[in-house]
């Protein structure tokens, strides 16, 4: 086991390493930035209707007459950027085996060892949920860092730090999970990458849209993005346990999914 | 004892078959040959040994271990190298003796690194840079450094210059001579020639011989040159049924002979002719009858 979570690390920490300072410095700088806008200023924009729409969508839920700092805070969680990072080193990491294996040929060496598939997929799924830990741990030593100057209504309590940054890990674990699975039916990476990419960014409109137009708010239960929400959080201060359950399940069940599949299936690479 | 042992094997790939009803067993201490030419389905039945394909019908095992639910068992004993052998760019020599070791649970640095001098290969350059013959000698180090009992290769000579074909013979000629087995696909004669003392050949997916080469020699047809007398009148020549005359050049026959020396020799004593040469069996015609 020792050998192959090495060799998991050698060929990941590189990515571990830019998607967790991206992560860092992104929540950084929104920490740094986002309680300038805490004021009047800020409120008159939200009477036009597509700034409100738009804040609306991006903390999925419906913001009140004014924001108040709780509500600027939880940007730096739910910003499109973030969500980004988080998906995208969950995609890439997730569909390095088997499809990025395969894909490459790589995967005739590395299954020429004696490894059963079972070990090799519970080995790459370890390093996969450290890898998560540490970025999101980063995230929110940026965000500490980044919001050390500003205001104390806007500074999360350790408490509110560690709910939030547990129910992005979920988020990224649902996103992984759905990878690994789309992953392990598929030969060509690129292949997998676009369709766990075309399955959030789905999600991603579908809870834009379930803001706007009344109708589509029927199936926002559908996007990932329904369980992820900072403010309500930060508002409440309490454990979202339902979502975080239905966000681990997704990814859990995807997951186990994915690894029946691949122990089951062929491998072919020529 | 079998050490490889195939039983009614079929692998299909949807409505595509890759191989159909394979029966044949290695002995343990053979140097096997698969032979068979492109397509025929020779990497399949690689990949069903290795585990990596699941057979759709019947079954293999090594050493006595069903290739699919225990391949991993297997391993521990065997190496393979892949046909399209392909590395990780990131990985050196030296790094992926240090990797199989932790996965293998043995040291293989000091194996490795007396195996890569002997293929005159630098174990601390990158696989991104390396060229393709210094990729398949890296294979090569890999599957071999471990000296496992049953060795797999496809095709391992693909890419290696004369020099390390030779020396990759006498490596694997001191394995068998040391017990161990090698089964290995070649679409090159020559070399299962040198090298097999049984060989089975594939032929759109299908076992079309699984014999030992002395068989297959003794089986195989011997070029035979004629050369006539001046004076020998070959109009008339009554040509008996164990030659068969391909090409004429005046007074010089080439023939294919299909019935002992012995049988030659007393028929043209009794004929004008001025010289009579016997080559060798010859394998690729008896293994092009096989492919066509």
């Amino acid at each position: 086991m020792r050998g192959l979570i090495a060799k998991t690390l050698r060929e990941a920490w590189v990515s571990l390493v830019l998607f967790a300072l991206s992560l860092g410095a992104v929540e950084m700088l929104l920490a740094y930035i986002l309680p300038m806008f805490v004021g009047d200023q800020f409120n008159q924009w939200l009477e036009l209707k597509f700034i409100r729409n738009f804040v609306e969508v991006m903390l999925g839920t419906e913001v009140g007459e004014t924001i108040g700092p709780h509500m600027i805070a939880s940007i730096a969680w739910a910003h499109g950027v973030v969500l980004a990072i988080v998906w995208a080193q969950a995609i890439t990491f997730c569909t390095r085996i088997p499809a990025g294996e395969v894909d490459r040929g790589t995967i005739d060496v590395l299954l020429g060892l004696p490894v059963s598939r079972k070990k090799l997929y519970v080995c790459e799924s370890l390093v996969w949920l450290l890898s998560g830990v540490v970025t999101v741990v980063v995230g929110l030593v940026g965000n500490i860092i980044g919001g050390r100057g500003g205001m104390d209504e806007m500074k999360m309590t350790s408490g509110q730090s560690v709910i939030v940054v547990t129910n992005l890990y979920c988020l990224y674990l649902a996103v992984g999970g759905m990878s690994w699975l789309v992953s392990s039916l598929s030969d060509r990476r690129g292949r997998a990458v676009s369709v766990v990419l075309a399955i959030v960014l789905a999600s991603f409109f579908l809870n834009f849209i379930s803001q706007l137009w009344s109708p589509a708010e029927g199936l926002a239960f559908l996007g990932v993005l329904n369980y992820y929400r900072p403010l309500m959080i930060l508002r409440d201060s309490g454990w979202p346990v339902s979502d975080m359950i239905i966000l681990v399940g997704v990814g859990g069940i995807s997951w186990l999914i994915g690894g029946i599949v691949f122990i089951r299936r062929d491998i072919r690479t020529v | 004892m079998s050490l490889i042992s195939v039983t009614n094997m079929t692998k299909r790939y949807g409505r595509r078959v890759g191989v159909v009803g394979l029966n044949f067993s290695v002995p343990e201490g053979a140097m096997f040959g698969f032979l068979g030419p492109n397509g025929s389905g020779k990497t399949t039945t690689i990949r069903v040994l290795e585990g990596l394909l699941k057979p759709s019908e019947g079954v293999a095992s090594v050493f006595g271990l069903d290739c699919w639910r225990d391949s991993h068992r297997i391993k521990s004993e065997a190496g393979y190298m892949p046909g399209d052998l392909r590395l990780y760019p990131w990985l050196t020599c030296k790094i992926a003796l240090k990797i199989f070791g932790q996965v293998r649970g043995r040291d293989l640095m000091q194996p490795g690194m007396e195996l890569a001098k002997e293929f005159d290969l630098d174990p601390d350059v990158r696989v991104r840079n390396m060229s393709r013959g210094m990729r398949q000698k890296a294979g090569l180090i890999l599957a071999l450094v471990h000296r496992p009992k049953l060795l797999i290769m496809d095709e391992p000579t693909a890419s290696l210059d004369p020099l390390m074909q030779k020396k990759l013979y006498t490596h694997l000629r001191t394995l068998m001579r040391a017990g161990h087995t090698v089964f290995f696909s070649s679409h090159t004669l020559s070399e299962v020639e040198q090298l097999c003392d049984s060989v089975a050949i594939l032929r759109e997916g299908r076992l079309v011989a699984d014999e030992s080469l002395e068989n297959l020699r003794a089986r195989a047809s011997r070029n035979a040159t004629i050369l006539w007398h001046k004076s020998a009148r070959l109009d008339g020549v009554a040509v008996p049924e164990f030659i068969d005359v391909y090409e004429r050049h005046g007074r010089e026959w080439h023939a294919s002979l299909t019935g002992s020396a012995v049988e030659l020799i007393r028929w043209s004593a009794a004929q004008p002719i001025e010289d009579i040469s016997i080559g060798r069996p010859d394998l690729a015609r008896l293994f092009e009858q096989y492919y066509q």
